[in-house]
């Protein structure tokens, strides 16, 4: 039993960190109908940038562990969400009237051009966040040792999703994001600004996606120029497990993926954990086709 | 007209076997990629054969003759090696050093078997390259199921009962982990977990928390290094004390970077010693006329290991008095040759694969360094 409870922990830290991930997806497919395909190298683009910043400015140093992480975090989110803003406006608001496949291959043009430019920048070696910037402390609950980092990056994961609902379903903003999501054509109708809106989904999510990698990149200590791909391959299936183009799908898609992956691998089989966590989501998609949580149905892509 | 070729033709082949047959120097080929992806490695093997045949001809040469050393560049490609196989055979070399890679390797071994010509390689590892009954085939280097086999001796030795082994489904890391695992249950040693983990992936815990459950005496891991430097880490993080062993694809100083150093000491790997480590009063005083010579020591083990397929061959030619490959490769097969190499005690088994363990064991201590333990 109480291997249960530690394997329950480990996934849900690595479902947080999907959900985060996911949420990305999600929020742009709800707004576009369009996969973004370049959000996992957003991802690793927020790891990097972590990495840098941290080791150029020394903010930890400077301003104490805590606050400089935060200041990093904020820094890494905006980068982010300004890389993300303008590769809307390069590679799919030029798209926005063409077919839906010519903006999906745009995605995956964008994601490869990402990637060979970390990579490019950065070089293909394995990169290390320096080490004891976080204290690596085990707290014991109840014959659980769990790291205090897992619960700290868990909790980040919970507050950002909690504040995004809190943003979409309280704000003028958010709610016009919704009504967009809903029907773009009425809602232009109604006075919003959808290409106003559409930059702001491109400015939060790649921004989620950012700290999700510089939470990773901390966490972990290891980055490398494809990490997206691993990442963004399982969030964008918590995406669709909790119904995509939903946002607490994408937090509920997230954090039971994790748990399923730490399950199969601690009662089935470690090799085959993936292929379990696969064979969970055909099976929803079989019994619910739009998801958990989804309510309507993903008709292309 | 015609006849004037072949009388001219006839000459020149009379001329050439007189030649070969009054030569005051016996000549042994290198093949060696000095150019392409390997050409660092090819360039240190040239340099190491080069320094011993000179070494050698200083102290007088073989049977009362200087050495020649005969290089061919096999580009690190199997073309390419076939034809620097069929210059060297027409060349009247008596032996050939070499090569690196594996399959650079196969392609000439026909070529020099059917001219009767002694084979040595020094990296090509591939166990089916001794399997196919050639007789004048010999390596210096260990073959790839080695390393198991050192990996479940040196287990048993430390008095592990109960090992948990973890490999990462490539075939080289899947294939160590058979060997060992198979070797170990033989021996009668509890194999508690038998698993895969997904390369790439950052997190171990739930394999960490299954692997803690089955409560093994030590994780045998046979990926690579980027991996394993996260498990330590993860496994520091844990608070779970099991020491971990590893295949010498960890043997990486990133692993230190990737792992931190408090959670990679303690860590045992195998591999074949880096050059500096090698322990012999021979080998050090060679690597310090090396360094002189070349500005740094030789990159790694395997340029080290055509330097001993040079003394092979030269031993076995100053041993039985002869050059005639039949009866050397008699004499190496033999098991009775004692040959003081680079690298240790040279000896070869029927098949021509070498004898002994070549392999050895590191532990990485607090400082992050490597250090090799003693045997």
């Amino acid at each position: 039993m109480e291997e249960f409870f530690q394997q329950l922990t480990n996934g849900l830290a690595v479902g947080g960190i999907y959900a985060l991930i996911a949420l990305g997806y999600t929020m742009v497919y709800g707004v576009l109908k369009l996969i973004n395909f370049a959000h996992g190298d957003l991802f690793t683009l927020g790891a990097y940038l972590g990495l840098s910043l941290l080791t150029s400015l020394g903010l930890s140093g400077r301003l104490g562990p805590l606050a400089g992480l935060l200041l990093l975090a904020l820094l890494v989110m905006g980068f982010v969400a300004l890389t993300g803003a303008l590769l809307e406006r390069a590679a799919y608001r030029p798209l926005r009237q063409s077919p839906r496949l010519s903006a999906v291959v745009s995605a995956l043009g964008a994601s490869i051009f990402l990637q060979n430019t970390i990579m490019l920048l950065y070089g293909a070696r394995i990169h290390v966040y320096p080490q004891d910037i976080l204290p690596k402390v085990a707290i014991d609950i109840g014959g659980l040792s769990i790291p205090l980092v897992r619960i700290l990056v868990f909790v980040v994961s919970l507050l950002l999703m909690g504040a995004l609902y809190l943003f979409i379903q309280r704000t003028r903003l958010g709610t016009a994001i919704r009504a967009a999501a809903i029907d773009q054509a009425a809602a232009r109708l109604m006075g919003i600004n959808v290409d106003q809106v559409i930059l702001i989904v491109f400015l939060i999510g790649p921004g989620l996606g950012g700290v999700a990698g510089l939470l990773v990149g901390l966490y972990y200590g290891q980055v490398n120029f494809t990490m997206g791909w691993v990442y963004g391959l399982k969030a964008f299936t918590a995406a669709i497990l909790g119904g995509i183009g939903n946002i607490p799908g994408a937090m509920v898609g997230g954090l039971i993926l994790g748990v399923i992956e730490a399950m199969g691998a601690a009662y089935i089989s470690v090799a085959w954990k993936d292929a379990i966590a696969f064979m969970v989501l055909i099976v929803i998609l079989i019994v619910r086709p739009t998801g958990i949580l989804g309510e309507r149905v993903a008709d292309k892509i | 007209m015609k006849r004037t070729v072949v009388w001219g033709l006839t000459w020149v082949m009379v001329l050439a076997g007189a030649g070969l047959g009054l030569a005051d120097s016996i000549k042994i080929g290198l093949m060696a990629p000095v150019t392409g992806s390997w050409a660092s490695e090819g360039e240190d093997m040239k340099h190491i054969v080069n320094l011993l045949a000179a070494e050698l001809n200083a102290k007088g040469g073989l049977l009362g003759q200087q050495v020649e050393v005969v290089l061919e560049d096999d580009g690190g490609d199997p073309r390419t090696a076939s034809l620097a196989a069929q210059r060297l055979a027409t060349q009247g070399v008596k032996a050939v050093i070499g090569t690196y890679g594996s399959s650079v390797t196969e392609a000439s071994q026909s070529i020099y078997d059917e001219s009767s010509i002694l084979q040595v390689a020094n990296g090509s590892t591939a166990i089916r390259l001794t399997e196919k009954g050639l007789k004048y085939f010999f390596r210096t280097c260990p073959r790839d199921d080695e390393q198991g086999r050192v990996a479940a001796q040196t287990i048993q030795k430390m008095g592990f009962k109960k090992v948990a082994i973890l490999h990462d489904n490539t075939s080289y890391a899947k294939g160590l982990a058979d060997e060992g695992n198979a070797l170990l249950k033989k021996d009668g040693v509890q194999i508690v977990f038998f698993d895969a983990l997904t390369p790439g992936e950052r997190d171990f815990t739930a394999i960490l928390t299954k692997l803690k459950a089955a409560k093994p005496d030590v994780v045998f891991f046979t990926g690579y290094f980027p991996e394993l430097g996260l498990i330590l880490r993860q496994k520091k993080e844990m608070n779970w004390p099991v020491p971990f062993i590893g295949g010498d694809a960890t043997n990486n100083p990133d692993l230190v970077k990737i792992a931190g150093k408090d959670a990679a000491a303690g860590y045992y790997f195998l591999s074949p010693p880096v050059p500096q480590d090698l322990p012999y009063e021979k080998t050090k005083a060679f690597l310090k006329s090396y360094t002189a010579k070349h500005g740094a020591a030789p990159g790694s083990i395997w340029a080290v290991l055509a330097g001993d397929g040079f003394l092979t061959v030269t031993e076995a030619i100053k041993t039985t008095k002869t050059t005639d490959p039949t009866k050397l490769a008699a004499f190496l097969h033999g098991g009775k040759q004692k040959i003081s190499g680079l690298t240790g005690e040279i000896g070869f088994n029927a098949k021509g694969d070498r004898v002994g363990e070549v392999y050895r064991v590191y532990r990485v201590d607090a400082g992050g360094n490597f250090v090799l333990q003693a045997k």
